[in-house]
This record gives C-alpha cells, structure tokens and sequence, in this order.
C-alpha cells in the first residue's frame, strides 16, 4: 500500500488525465467522481513497482479506462438513474472546441480510447496496443475508422488539425 | 492549425473540489487501513493458528465422539450390534446376519441414546416374529469401568419394557475384537465360546449360522450343570482366554471360566429355553 503523500502527488499529477477519460466515457459528474476515486484508491492499494514515471502513467490510464467500462458494464449504473444524471452536467468548454468534443463523444467507447491516447497524449499505434491489450494492427484501423467517423461529423475539411 | 482534438481536451481539467474531496477520502481510508492491518503480520499468524487450532480440535473432537467404546449387541437370531461412543450415543450399528440386515434397514439408530435405539429394535416391527417364537433374547454389554455397569442398567431398564423374557450378559473388550476379527457380534461369539468349552468340534463358522436359542439348547444338551452358560459374567479378558484354552482342552467342566452368579439369577427351564436375570 502506498503511503498518503504518495497517493496526493499522484492525484495532482494524473488528476487532469484522469478526468479526461471519464469526461469522455461517462456522463455526469456523479459517475466521474466515483470512478475518480475508485482509480486512485487502486493505485494507493496496489503494490505494483513501476520503471519511471511513463510506465506509471500508462498504468492508471488503464486502470482508468477499464475502471470507467467496468462502471458503464455495472449492474447498478445500467439499472438505476440517479437525479443528477437526469441534468447532465456539461463540461465547461470554450464553444470553438464544443463541435470536436461532441463528434468525440458520439463515437463508440474503443475509437474514443484510440483517438484520445494517440491524439491527446501522443501515443503510437504499439504504445496504444500495448495500453489497451490490442494488437498494433487493430489499433491502426480502430484508427484510421475513427478519424474517418470524425471527418464525417465535421465535415470534409476537418484533417485532424 | 493546431491540434484541434488536443486543444479542445486541454480544457478539461479536473475540479479542484473533486481533487481535494479524493485526497480525504483516500486519507481517510488509508488511516483506516493503517489502523486495521498495523500488526498486520501477527494478525495474520493470529488468525491461521486459530484455524489450525480449530481445524485440529474439529477433526479431533469430531474422531473423539465417533469413536465407540462400548458395545451392545442384541442377538436372538438376527445379531445386531451398537457401538456406543463416550457419551452413550450410538455411533454405529451393524448387523451380523440377513436377518439383523433387515431390522437394520427400516431404523436409524445413529445419534440416538442406546436405550431408545434398543427400545426401537426390540419393538420393530421385523423383530416381532423372532420375539414371538420365544427365542432366546440375549443383550451382551461389553464396555470399560464404571462404563459397563451404567450402560448394564440402562439394558436392564429397557428390557424390563420389554415383554419378552430376555438376559444380559458382560463380555469384555478383548472378545469384543475376537469377535469382530471372526465376523460376528460379541454376543453370539460370547456364546460360541461358552459352546467351544464343551465341544470342541464347534467351529465358529457353525456358530455364525445358529440362532442363540440353538447355541443355548446345544449348551444345555451337554448338560453341564443347570444353565451354567448362563451363569457367565466375563468380567475381565482372562474369561476369554480361559475359553480359548479350554476348547483346546476338549470340553472342560467349565470351572473358571463362568462363575455362578447367584444373588439375581434365576433358572428356569421351560421348553429348552433357559433364562437368566429375568427381566
């Protein structure tokens, strides 16, 4: 078990990252700040030794991604609506990036995972694979679909930039 | 152009209200977990020898009361016998001979107080036409110490429900284990060896087919002194040797083996049927 100054360091490090992939997995803050939380209190329960600060940070996106599908999957998400969910809570984005997130969000779960790690923080097709547990491969075309859906939604012109 | 999915992920950020609530929380749970495990290691070790320690005295108790250590049998012709454990429980009953199988099959006699599953063979429903025909009904306790005379009273008080006349006799451990080594119960090798003093052609395989009336109707034709078969208390294993040592004689005269036993017995011989300590 890590120690509490650990653990704080961890949370203002990785808070951001971590709050992004359930901005983009989940849909209200409720759900975010459980998940939040739950992320966090595996890393101080765990006992995983990590190389340098990379390998660590590869872990908790993991460790958040599947923690944001396990909740999604969950009995008790799938059943009940709470009565915040019932008023999503938008994040508070600059209008020019308002289209870009929703096109984001509207694409099924594993091509908002690829498009975020490779776009977001930079993440090859191998490191991606690794990450997820998919081979570079499909990664690639998760890729190359998920930037077609995109174009799609925001029209002929939109490269990627 | 700059990275327009990039920038538009740049402006999430976490709430600075969501950092501070985790960071309590996980500095509560982290107070709560150092508190829980701080000997982590003892409780640990605590709690696997209190396993063990249960685990040991689960298996030794569970032994300790199964085991018997005193035995009952009921022998007419069907031979049947209890095994009693420390408490007076029954905690097995086998049958010698198909007949004592039958009885067997329509009871459940484990569990249960050696004087109710006495009560319940004797008055089955299968047993009744044994009892009808007068047969001979001999119960043989044979059990250690104070054991053998408690358990002792506890036939006699059942018998004496019993409308049937009927006897009980003592045989020691090491019969006991003679008899199951030959396959029968203590009772009726009990007998065998009272009959193996005056005949010495009996052969116990003879002896396992024969009703107890016909062990003692052959007993009481070798007329050795009225119902001296009757009359054994084998207190101790030398009564067993004795026997032994005297089928190797050839027909003894039945000294030392079998004391008389006076002060309750009662003879009577009433259509070959001998009877001691009436019931």
């Amino acid at each position: 078990m890590r120690s509490e100054t650990e653990v704080n360091h961890a949370v203002e490090k990785y808070a951001d990252m971590v709050q992004r992939i359930c901005f983009y997995h989940l849909k209200n803050q409720a759900d975010t700040e459980d998940v939040f939380q739950n992320v966090f209190l595996k890393y101080m329960m765990s006992d995983q030794s990590f190389c340098d600060s990379e390998h660590e940070k590869a872990w908790i996106l993991r460790v958040a991604i599947n923690a944001c599908k396990d909740y999604l999957k969950s009995f008790f998400r799938r059943n009940i609506v709470s009565l915040e969910s019932l008023g999503d809570v938008e994040a508070e984005v600059a209008e020019d990036y308002q289209e870009v997130l929703e096109a984001v969000l509207s694409l099924p779960a594993k091509y908002k995972d690829v498009i975020y790690l490779s776009y977001y923080e930079g993440y090859t097709a191998a490191e991606i694979g690794k990450i997820l547990g998919k081979a570079e491969n499909t990664v690639y075309s998760l890729l190359s679909r998920g930037r077609g859906m995109l174009k799609k939604k925001l029209g002929g012109e939109w490269n990627g930039q | 152009m700059g990275n327009s999915i990039h920038d538009a992920f740049d402006n999430i950020k976490a709430d600075p209200q969501m950092k501070e609530a985790a960071k309590r929380y996980l500095a509560g749970r982290c107070q709560k977990k150092s508190s829980l495990f701080a000997n982590h290691a003892f409780y640990r070790t605590f709690a696997a020898a209190c396993a063990m320690l249960l685990l040991v005295a689960g298996i030794g108790g569970y032994h300790w009361a199964n085991q018997p250590v005193s035995y009952v049998s009921i022998d007419i012709n069907p031979s049947i016998e209890l095994g009693l454990n420390r408490f007076e429980w029954v905690v097995s009953a086998v049958a010698y001979n198909p007949e004592g199988e039958q009885i067997l099959q329509e009871l459940s006699l484990k569990g249960k107080k050696y004087t109710e599953a006495i009560d319940l063979v004797v008055e089955s429903e299968a047993m009744a036409p044994y009892l009808e025909k007068e047969d001979e009904l001999v119960f043989t306790v044979a059990a250690q110490g104070s054991r053998e005379e408690v358990i002792e009273a506890g036939v006699a008080r059942c018998s004496g429900h019993i409308q049937h006349s009927s006897h009980s006799v003592n045989a020691d451990m090491e019969t006991v284990n003679l008899a199951h080594d030959n396959g029968m119960s203590v009772g009726k090798y009990n007998a065998y060896l009272q009959l193996s003093e005056y005949d010495s052609t009996v052969t116990v395989d003879e002896c396992r087919h024969m009703s107890m009336s016909q062990i003692h109707g052959m007993l009481s034709e070798h007329g050795q002194g009225q119902g001296c078969h009757h009359t054994q208390q084998e207190s101790s294993g030398d009564g067993a040797a004795q026997g032994m040592q005297q089928e190797s004689t050839g027909g003894g005269n039945g000294q030392g083996a079998h004391r008389q036993e006076s002060s309750d017995s009662e003879y009577t011989e009433q259509g070959g049927h001998h009877r001691r300590r009436h019931h």
